[in-house]
């Protein structure tokens, strides 16, 4: 049975549209389903006080920045921030043979005449396809992964300490003591302040960056510590195992394992290690009398910045961080890392456009003969529009809707595996994470705006000459 | 009844080019008449083919069609009379490459919006009278010289036009072809269509076939009439 090409290019059309609606509802019940995750994260996050995700501490960055050593779960510097009626009917007797023209299916005719022409040059437009999808694939991995990220950034952090506050000595940062809180608490608004013992421990063996945290909470016997499952996963260190870690004073100092943290806390917790306070005095030579940061709740989020103020007034050696800050520069992070892609990727979408553009604006001979063989046989010039609209539209929205398809694939099935070490910035330990799929449907707008229109008006308005050519140009040819 | 008065075509007026193609031609076609523009090559004979068939538009003069002046007509409604009324034969048959012969015959009937199943049964039934039914798939570049040609007077009828017009139409075509083709001519005579063709073949001017000739040196007509 034949069948005609404008129906197996809507059938396609539709196909795709339909499995991006699935793909969309998949995110609805992914969300829904991904709530109790979220939830787990978020509670760890406020029982252990936590402040950050387990993301961008490498080792390296350590190493190299000062500004990072000092504020090292809490980066809230914003880096980026004429015809007349008588002559019309003196027509009429010529026109009146079909009166009715049927505007869907003479579209439907130039739909297929136009795939008639595409599929002649195959191997051209197959590339230009597969470059174009390549291209729209990588631009709507980043926006969704980079969303997600965000997304799920300020959902866990929700129940973050409102204040943390640190002490900063030659600008940078150093313990503080622990009697700085009873001097905190008396502020007005100031509901609770916790001290936080806290530190990085670098492992020279697997050349990563563990947190050490002592919370409150904590209640297991001394010499036993919980660990992140990136940690387990990357030292093969399980519940019961003895693991070893050169403390501050050079000696190797034996810890049992007795508990693995949750896999699906990884975004918060792939690179933590949870011990006694005292434990982890002894460890990282922490003197007692000072912790390292304090963390403070309070009632009224109006209030934060006042609060702020009255600490920085009251102890001009502390800095305080607004929680807000540390999600807005998440929010900065995430972008800027996209962005960081994005530029990376502008050469190849550089040579794509001047691609796009060389074979959508540059009618051949051969193009511009057909355009008069059309317009000599009856089409008229706005047919050819036409025919160069299905055109870009058979190029740029089939592309758009594959693209957009991989990337939802490659993000929220696969983690976003290609894109890893640029997006997460994470050295060794890679949180392994699958994101809840928040989708924006700004951004899938702004993606069609951005890849489907222009290339659409990029074909059809070089053809407007063309279109408008003597069909006499094929009686001279 | 075509009937131009007074019509010059001059290419790239005020140019160093310019190029007077035309020059006040006055000439009436009868419906149902087979009229052969015959002379030498740039004698003009195209382009008047191209201002009877409303292709070219005139730089002066007036064009009468059954009674009705189209000459200051806008290019929409130029496109559907050329589409409803005429028929077009081009000397190198202008096919269009990579389509098959079904769907080059049908391209003049794509933007009247008829149904496909009806528009593709006409097609068909349009190359089965040329004996091409079999050949309807057959991409253009696969036939013949002489299958083109039918495949170009099928999509010249597909519209079932009043007028045929034929510019050179055996100019590529061995003297078998020829007459093959002025067969044709005479089949579509006989169906009572109008027919135009410039030539400088001996086989098409000279032949029975032609009701009226008109001889044509350098944009003018030099002599017109019934053959003798």
């Amino acid at each position: 049975m034949m069948y005609r090409r404008s129906t197996l290019f809507g059938a396609m059309l539709g196909a795709n549209f339909l499995v991006l609606a699935l793909l969309f509802i998949h995110a609805g019940f992914r969300q829904i389903a991904d709530v109790s995750q979220l939830v787990r994260k978020a509670v760890l996050v406020r029982k252990l006080g936590l402040s950050d995700l387990c993301l961008f501490t490498e080792a390296s960055y350590t190493a190299i920045s000062p500004w990072l050593i000092c504020a090292p779960r809490s980066r809230s510097t914003p880096w980026l921030s004429s015809i007349s009626p008588a002559a019309l009917w003196q027509c009429r007797p010529f026109i009146s043979r079909n009166p009715m023209p049927h505007t869907i299916e003479k579209q439907r005719h130039i739909i297929d005449f136009t795939l008639a022409s595409l599929l002649r040059r195959k191997g051209k437009n197959g590339a230009l396809f597969t470059v174009y999808t390549l291209i729209v694939f990588i631009l709507a991995s980043v926006m969704f992964f980079t969303h997600a990220l965000k997304q799920e950034a300020s959902l866990v952090l929700k129940d973050a300490p409102e204040i943390i506050v640190q002490r900063t000595l030659q600008g940078r940062y150093t313990p503080i003591p622990e009697t700085y809180a009873a001097k905190i608490r008396e502020i007005r608004g100031v509901t609770a302040v916790r001290a936080r013992v806290w530190g990085y421990y670098y492992d020279p063996v697997f050349l990563a960056n563990y947190t050490i945290m002592a919370p409150e909470t904590f209640t297991h016997e001394p010499g036993s510590i919980a660990i992140g499952s990136g940690i387990s996963r990357m030292r093969r260190a399980y519940e019961g195992d003895t693991i070893s870690f050169t403390g501050a004073n050079g000696k190797t100092r034996n810890f049992t394992i007795t508990t693995v943290l949750p896999e699906g806390s990884q975004l918060v917790s792939s690179d933590l290690i949870l011990m006694a306070e005292a434990d982890y005095r002894e460890f990282s030579g922490l003197p007692v009398g000072l912790a390292s940061d304090l963390t403070l709740k309070v009632r009224n989020p109006k209030e934060f910045a006042t609060i702020a103020e009255k600490i920085v007034r009251l102890l001009p050696d502390t800095r305080p961080i607004i929680r807000n800050e540390i999600l807005r520069t998440y929010d900065a992070v995430f972008s800027w890392r996209g962005g960081l892609l994005i530029i990376i990727m502008s050469a190849a979408v550089l040579a794509f456009v001047i691609f796009a553009w060389d074979k959508a604006s540059g009618l051949s001979t051969e193009e511009k003969k057909e355009i008069g063989i059309l317009k000599a046989v009856g089409w008229e010039t706005s047919d050819i529009l036409f025919m160069k609209f299905w055109e870009g539209i058979a190029i740029s929205l089939t592309s758009f809707l594959t693209g957009t398809i991989l990337a939802y694939g490659h993000v929220f099935f696969t983690s976003a595996s290609l894109f890893v070490p640029v997006l997460k910035g994470w050295s060794v330990l890679y949180p392994e994470f699958r994101l809840t799929p928040f989708i924006n449907p700004g951004h899938i707008a702004t993606l069609f705006f951005l890849t489907v229109v222009p290339y659409t008006l990029t074909t059809i308005i070089p053809s407007w000459r063309a279109a408008t050519i003597d069909p006499d140009s094929v009686l001279r040819s | 009844m075509i009937k131009v008065t007074d019509i010059s075509k001059i290419y790239n007026a005020g140019r160093p080019n310019e190029f007077t193609a035309v020059n006040r031609v006055s000439l009436t076609v009868n419906l149902g008449e087979v009229t052969v523009l015959k002379g030498p090559s740039g004698s003009g004979k195209t382009t008047l083919l191209g201002i009877l068939g409303c292709m070219v538009r005139p730089t002066s003069g007036r064009i009468i069609l059954s009674d009705r002046e189209i000459t200051s007509l806008p290019e929409r409604f130029l496109t559907e009379i050329r589409r409803e009324t005429y028929g077009f034969i081009f000397q190198q048959f202008n096919l269009i490459k990579g389509l098959t012969a079904l769907e080059n015959v049908m391209i003049p009937a794509y933007p009247t919006g008829e149904k496909y199943t009806a528009l593709r049964s006409r097609a068909l039934e349009t190359l089965a009278l040329f004996n091409l039914a079999h050949k309807a798939a057959a991409k253009i570049e696969w036939l013949s010289g002489g299958e083109a040609q039918r495949v170009a007077i099928a999509r010249a009828l597909i519209n079932n036009p009043a007028i045929i017009i034929a510019d050179e139409p055996t100019a590529h075509l061995d003297t078998k072809l020829s007459h093959e083709f002025m067969a044709f001519i005479k089949q579509l005579k006989e169906d009572g269509k109008t027919i135009l063709i410039a030539s400088h073949d001996p086989i098409v001017y000279e032949s029975e076939l032609m009701t009226s000739r008109i001889e044509m040196r350098d944009g003018c007509v030099i002599r017109a009439g019934s053959p003798a």
